[in-house]
């Protein structure tokens, strides 16, 4: 497709968006009253009680800039990994390639390569699981409070505080696996978007959602590397 | 004496002292025959809990709850003793472990929470914006008094929701899509935390929503929340989980909130409820 034809399709889309967006009010009150839940398939319903049904405050705002409505939203890969979720088979390997591939097409390398960034701030935020909450009680970000990477829910790091368990245990990562350009580089595609190496995982895609930002990975990147970091010692 | 009738006279003595439980079991001997008949790391984490649970503060707010029941309040002067939970008009014994269930009268299926504000609004005229309405959350609330008398009436009965009118299933169904829909910043859904055994966030272990035995404490609400220093509803655990999970506010009472409860209780069928428990 050419530019021109691209640039064209885009401003039908957002008309059409808009048109549709302007009469919503309207054709959800209409519907309400003739919706019938017992005539619909599971999923269909369910899709109706997140967008239609008046359950979340989809207009709420967020901290990245966005609504209610978004998060609500799911991309291909939350669609995909949620299919294999019910099913009985689990993922199956056409699709789990699939993932791998769009996952490794959403990571960004810094600039001048991947370098460690301070410990210290890393330890910090690997314990912080403030951020992005909104609910009834929205997390207020800021230059002293910034979103933590949230890694001691899941994950064993420094034995000095308690970990979960839901994912790996990574003490003595760094100590354990070297400091090798490829270990970074795989490090840093895990916390990036994990689902390059498993497809599907529980394991937020910290760096292509916007959890963290670049320095914050660095950082993260540091607690598990640097031999001065308490998870080598 | 032996230790046995010492034992025994202790359990007499402390359901003597809560007139509002309404089975001889105490929750805490619900919970000790559960942990006997199954192993759990989830059950088990917390031996101080434990030990509080006969202190459990979420009694005061059965007898509470069972005054403001009885109550003639609100612009029609009217007590709650003629609200059907669907069991028949004041039936409580057992209403709970059946909830959320479909109401011919609304036709809707509602959970503990919407079908109490229902009867406030019909009977005694409570508007949404009164405070014994409005405010959902909190030991001082009525809500949470109310909603904690009527849920101890069925303590150490099974979880029993009636799953036969189709918008009972159409709902419990849906529920269950939801539990496994991913999305929002961190990509979650329920299944991340709650369909393995013995896993821990932190320090706390998560309740498998696969396993009822375990499963069935993870539902008990009300329960008294030590962290919290207030006793919670169940509208409130899929709330705070939600927030966890970084999705938007969700209405109290709405259909998706329901439709989650709806398999929740499902999931627990045959084991039975905790009424208070007390919680981490």
């Amino acid at each position: 497709m050419n530019q021109k034809t691209t640039l064209a399709a885009a401003i039908a889309a957002t008309a059409l968006f808009t048109l549709s967006h302007g009469t919503t009010a309207l054709a959800t009150d209409k519907a309400a009253a003739k919706v019938d839940y017992t005539k619909m398939k599971p999923e269909a319903l369910a899709e109706y009680l997140v967008f239609e049904s008046g359950s979340f405050d989809l207009e709420q705002p967020t901290q990245e800039g966005t609504n209610g409505r978004a998060r609500l939203t799911q991309d291909e890969l939350m669609q995909l990994c949620t299919k294999a979720a019910r099913s009985k088979k689990g993922l199956d390997a056409k699709t789990a390639d699939k993932i791998r591939a769009m996952a490794q097409a959403t990571i960004k390398y810094p600039e001048g390569g991947i370098k460690l960034g301070d410990w210290k701030k890393g330890r910090d935020l690997a314990w912080s699981g403030f951020g992005f909450r909104t609910a009834h009680n929205p997390d207020k970000h800021g230059p002293n409070n910034p979103p933590g990477a949230n890694c001691y829910n899941c994950h064993q790091l420094a034995t000095d505080r308690t970990g979960g368990d839901l994912g790996p245990s990574l003490t003595g990562f760094g100590k354990l696996r070297g400091n090798s350009p490829e270990m970074l580089k795989y490090a840093y595609d895990v916390i990036y978007n994990p689902h390059v190496y498993f497809a599907c995982t529980y394991m937020p895609r910290l760096g292509a959602n916007g959890v963290l930002t670049p320095e914050q990975i660095a950082d993260v990147m540091a607690y598990l590397f640097d031999p001065e970091s308490p998870v080598n010692k | 004496m032996s230790n046995n009738t010492m034992r025994m006279l202790t359990v007499a003595l402390a359901a003597a002292a809560v007139p509002g439980i309404s089975t001889a079991k105490q929750p805490e001997e619900v919970l000790q025959e559960l942990i006997a008949k199954h192993k759990s790391a989830y059950l088990t984490q917390s031996p101080q809990n434990m030990m509080m649970m006969p202190d459990n503060p979420a009694y005061e707010l059965i007898d509470e709850g069972k005054k403001l029941f009885m109550q003639a309040r609100g612009p029609k002067n009217a007590s709650l003793e003629k609200c059907d939970f669907g069991k028949g008009p004041g039936v409580l014994a057992g209403a709970y472990v059946q909830l959320p269930r479909y109401f011919a009268d609304t036709g809707k299926v509602m959970d503990l929470e919407s079908r109490l504000v229902y009867c406030m609004q019909t009977l005694q005229g409570f508007t949404d914006e009164d405070p014994a309405i409005k405010k959902r959350h909190g030991s001082d609330s009525d809500m949470m008094k109310l909603q904690t008398y009527i849920a101890s009436q069925s303590n150490g009965m099974a979880w029993n929701p009636p799953m036969k009118h189709p918008l009972e299933k159409a709902m419990r169904n849906a529920g269950e899509v939801l539990f496994y829909r991913r999305s929002a910043n961190l990509d979650f859904n329920c299944a991340a935390c709650h369909t393995q055994t013995g896993k821990r966030i932190r320090a706390s272990v998560l309740p498998n929503e696969k396993v009822p035995q375990e499963w069935t404490r993870a539902i008990s609400w009300p329960a008294y929340r030590v962290s919290h220093d207030h006793v919670r509803s169940s509208q409130h655990r899929v709330l705070e989980c939600l927030w966890q999970m970084r999705y938007p506010n969700l209405k109290p009472g709405s259909d998706a909130s329901i439709a989650l409860i709806s398999f929740w209780t499902d999931a627990a069928r045959g084991q039975p409820a905790i009424l208070p428990d007390l919680k981490r």
